[in-house]
């Protein structure tokens, strides 16, 4: 039966070759908007993480001005980083199952062959933690452990791109490498790791490439390390020596920690309420005790990750969607409407009202499948133009399953929601009304 | 034929016309909200920045080893750069403006920590700065060639007497005077005098709502990294800008170049949100549009061919060709009209949306009757031809039978 109806919507497809490429058009185009709008939300909002994103906290502790609030808009935040001897200080008291402190910064490298010139690569100077926290995929090698950590050990895990830059792509763990003078040891290679949105570290870009290695936090005092991230101050201090910006009340290192249950967060909370009170006092944190802790996707939403353009876009594409699916219902119609004589034709000699219906069913169904499949690669140009305006890294443009499946459904949904009222109308039909007036 | 019983007509198979109304109605509402972002967009990155953005050049640096001097190494890379033929002027900033990476700070016009200090974007660069970005002054002097010192790490630099603002901030600062030769205090209290008014000009952020807000003090900053900005003869960037990076490269081997970049470009990196928002919704606006016109040409067509009969019947009973034509405009006139009606009412509903939950700028009601025009005009081409089609029935058709 279903063979039969196929062949009878494809005769049918064909004796409106217009009507029916406009139908296919439409869906098509509708698809191919909506999908790629989608897409791109769908990947940025994404939970980056999800096996670890309700252990992984970022906190923020209120240091900032007695008089006005970090943040006007949001008086009730407190700084989004934490000033440097605040990071090293809670570092060293632990608390949670891990933690680490993080800047970006950069280094220049020398070269390691003969004739090359030196060049500067970002670093994310972090502690040992780091990669087992944001579970880092390894090629060869690992992190650092904490004792390289305590003894400033001048250790670097690189980027497989960097290793390739570097080492031609082969297994360089236990070689040196001099940077910004000094003689570092590679410990590990990572594996391609391109985490959409970088939700680590929203603060500078949600959604730009890892840095190109990583290096001890503790490394800071001893290389006298820049942020080239950014930074943020409110008291008027001289800051004429590196040792004073360590000291300054500047916040610009990012803390992350990890907490099992919910007993360790809130015994996390309160060890650091208990650690800014000592700190009040020694004459500091002179605003009221504001200190939070925010998961992985709270975070991205503190830092309004995915922005509204993108919403909006959704939005607007979704209508765009409708118009598509009102086209297509408006088409259906008229074409079954103007097939009036061979419906009551075939209603006359026998065929019942459920038989047609799911004849048109099946001619719709296969306008919107073939619809959809167009639609697909519709999308698939959309995302290269997105990626290309965006100049965005690979992981926000790509089609996962997900999406095609999505997609196919809609697609279906869609042709046949707009198909269902003009085959019901056709059903109504007598079967001789038509056939008497020819 | 009146439009009485073209009315019933349509009434008595309304849903067709009814779904092609309510098609026009939300093409109506994605079009001018659509059109009206890209609009906004468009003028946001067109905003005058009082720079010369065409023709200045970026270059940033880094020295690293032993024994590097930074202070020797950026006075010979001024000279290096400023001696090229066709270079106007160089000069070492700490940051360059319209980049998206800059320093800011607050300033008052009295020395009171309790009230709010108005934001500025602050540059620090030398007498050439000013030339460098062809940023004009209105008012004032520049700074003195002996004004301008090595702003050194580590080091009590001071805070120079001497600074130029932009007029916009000179009247945030002092709305009711003249700001120039007033103080103007930093946040840890010290004072520096305005000596002269930057007619305009942009800072670093260009989504930030203070752009024009421009402070400038004396100095050439020498830390690790060091930016340079230099202006080029108008037309010769592209070509001077190989030429900087090759000279400086070759003439110290203890400073990385890292990039040679020209303004433009990184301008255009900090728009690019708005202009790949603007492209996005250009594109849409022209599949829509593209998409209901062929609809309704679609569907016009068919009709034409489904009512070949009854068009026969009316010219054989004396409607004239013109009759038809007008039958059929009509007709896509009334639904078009519908549509337009529902389409303002969807509008609104829609610029509401983006308004209250986007908090985007409230739409323009001028776009609504260009909108509803620019509908008409294109539905009424659209219908053209296949009316055309339909008028040229020939009246014998009627007495045919199927």
């Amino acid at each position: 039966m279903f063979g039969y109806n196929m062949k009878l919507a494809v005769t049918s497809m064909r004796r409106n070759p217009i009507m029916t490429t406009l139908m296919v058009a439409a869906i098509a185009i509708g698809i191919g908007v909506s999908m790629t709008t989608l897409t791109v939300y769908y990947l940025m909002a994404s939970n980056p993480i999800p096996e670890k994103s309700e252990v992984l906290f970022a906190i923020t502790l209120d240091s900032w001005d007695p008089l006005r609030p970090f943040d006007d808009d949001y008086p009730e935040r407190a700084p989004h980083q934490l000033t440097f001897g605040d990071a090293e200080r809670l570092l060293q008291l632990g608390k949670g199952k891990r933690q680490t402190a993080m800047f970006e910064s950069s280094l220049i490298i020398e070269p390691t062959n003969d004739g090359g010139l030196p060049f500067e690569a970002t670093s994310r100077v972090a502690t040992a933690d780091f990669f087992e926290m944001f579970n880092v995929p390894f090629l060869h090698g690992g992190g650092w452990g904490e004792a390289a950590d305590d003894a400033m050990e001048p250790v670097v895990v690189l980027t497989r791109q960097l290793n390739e830059r570097l080492f031609g792509g082969e297994n360089s763990v236990g070689r040196q490498l001099s940077m910004d003078g000094m003689l570092f040891r590679v410990v590990g290679i990572t594996d391609t790791w391109e985490p959409t949105p970088r939700y680590f570290d929203p603060i500078n870009g949600g959604f730009q490439n890892v840095n190109e290695m990583f290096i001890p936090f503790s490394l800071t005092r001893v290389l006298e390390l820049g942020s080239i991230g950014s930074d943020w101050g409110w008291k008027a201090e001289s800051n004429n020596s590196f040792e004073q910006w360590l000291n300054s009340e500047a916040v610009w290192i990012q803390y992350f920690v990890e907490l099992v249950s919910s007993g360790e967060r809130s015994e996390y909370v309160a060890h650091l309420d208990a650690y800014v009170n000592e700190q009040k006092r020694l004459g500091r944190f002179a605003r009221p005790l504001n200190n939070s802790i925010h998961n992985v996707m709270e975070w991205m939403e503190y830092h309004a990750v995915v922005a509204d353009d993108y919403r909006v876009l959704v939005g607007l594409s979704f209508l765009f969607l409708l118009v598509c699916v009102l086209s297509t219902i408006a088409l259906t119609l008229t074409k079954f409407i103007g097939r009036k004589g061979e419906i009551s034709l075939r209603r006359a000699l026998g065929a019942s009202r459920t038989t047609i219906f799911k004849q048109q069913l099946v001619e719709v169904g296969a306008i919107g499948f073939t619809g959809g499949l167009i639609g697909l690669c519709l999308a698939g140009l959309g995302l290269q133009g997105i990626k290309i305006l965006n100049d965005a890294p690979d992981g926000l443009v790509t089609l996962d399953w997900v999406m095609v499946l999505v997609a196919i459904i809609v697609a279906i949904v869609s042709s046949v929601v707009a198909g269902i009222y003009p085959a019901w109308r056709v059903c109504q039909i007598p079967p001789a009304a038509q056939l008497k007036t020819q | 034929m009146g439009i009485r019983p073209m009315l019933s007509s349509l009434i008595r198979n309304k849903t067709g016309p009814l779904l092609v109304a309510l098609q026009i109605a939300v093409t109506l509402a994605i079009v001018i909200n659509s059109l009206f972002i890209v609009v906004q967009r468009i003028e946001t990155m067109n905003r005058d920045s009082g720079i010369d953005v065409d023709n200045v050049v970026v270059i940033d640096v880094r020295g690293f080893g032993e024994g590097f001097n930074v202070v020797d190494s950026i006075a010979n890379d001024i000279d290096l750069i400023s001696a090229i033929p066709g270079v106007i002027a160089a000069t070492v900033s700490n940051h360059a403006p319209l980049t998206g990476s800059g320093s800011g700070t607050g300033l008052r016009s009295v020395p009171d920590e309790t009230i709010d200090a108005i934001p500025a974007g602050r540059y620090q660069w030398s007498e050439k700065g000013l030339d460098a970005l062809g940023v004009r002054l209105s008012r004032g002097r520049n700074f003195y060639p002996e004004e301008v010192n090595f702003v050194l790490p580590e080091t009590d630099n001071g805070t120079p007497p001497s600074v130029l603002v932009t007029q916009q901030l000179a009247d945030e600062l002092f709305p009711d005077d003249d700001a120039l030769g007033k103080p103007v205090y930093w946040g840890n209290m010290e004072l520096s005098t305005i000596v002269g008014i930057i007619e305009h000009m942009h800072g670093s952020w260009v989504s930030w709502d203070n752009l024009g807000n421009v402070v400038i003090q004396p100095g050439k900053p020498a830390f690790i990294n060091n930016r340079y900005i230099a202006r080029v003869d108008p037309g010769r960037r592209d070509e001077i800008m190989p030429i900087i990076e090759q000279r400086l490269g070759e003439s110290n081997l203890m400073r990385v170049v890292k990039d040679v970049r020209s303004l433009e470009e990184m301008a255009a990196n900090s728009y690019r949100r708005d202009r790949s928002m603007a492209i996005v919704l250009a594109t849409v606006i022209t599949l829509l549009v593209g998409l209901t016109a062929l609809v309704i040409v679609g569907l016009a067509s068919f009709n034409v061919t489904q009512r070949t009969k009854q068009i026969g019947t009316r010219r054989a009973l004396g409607a004239r060709r013109i009759d038809i034509v007008r039958q059929f405009m009509l007709e896509n006139w009334l639904i078009t009209t519908t549509g337009a009606a529902l389409g303002i009412v969807l509008t609104a509903v829609v610029a509401y949306w983006l308004e209250t939950a986007f908090a985007l700028p409230r739409l323009d009601w001028r776009y609504l009757p260009v909108g509803i025009v620019s509908l008409w005009v294109l539905s009424t081409l659209a219908v053209i031809e296949p009316a055309r089609r339909a008028a040229s029935v020939p009246p014998a058709v009627a007495t045919r039978s199927v």
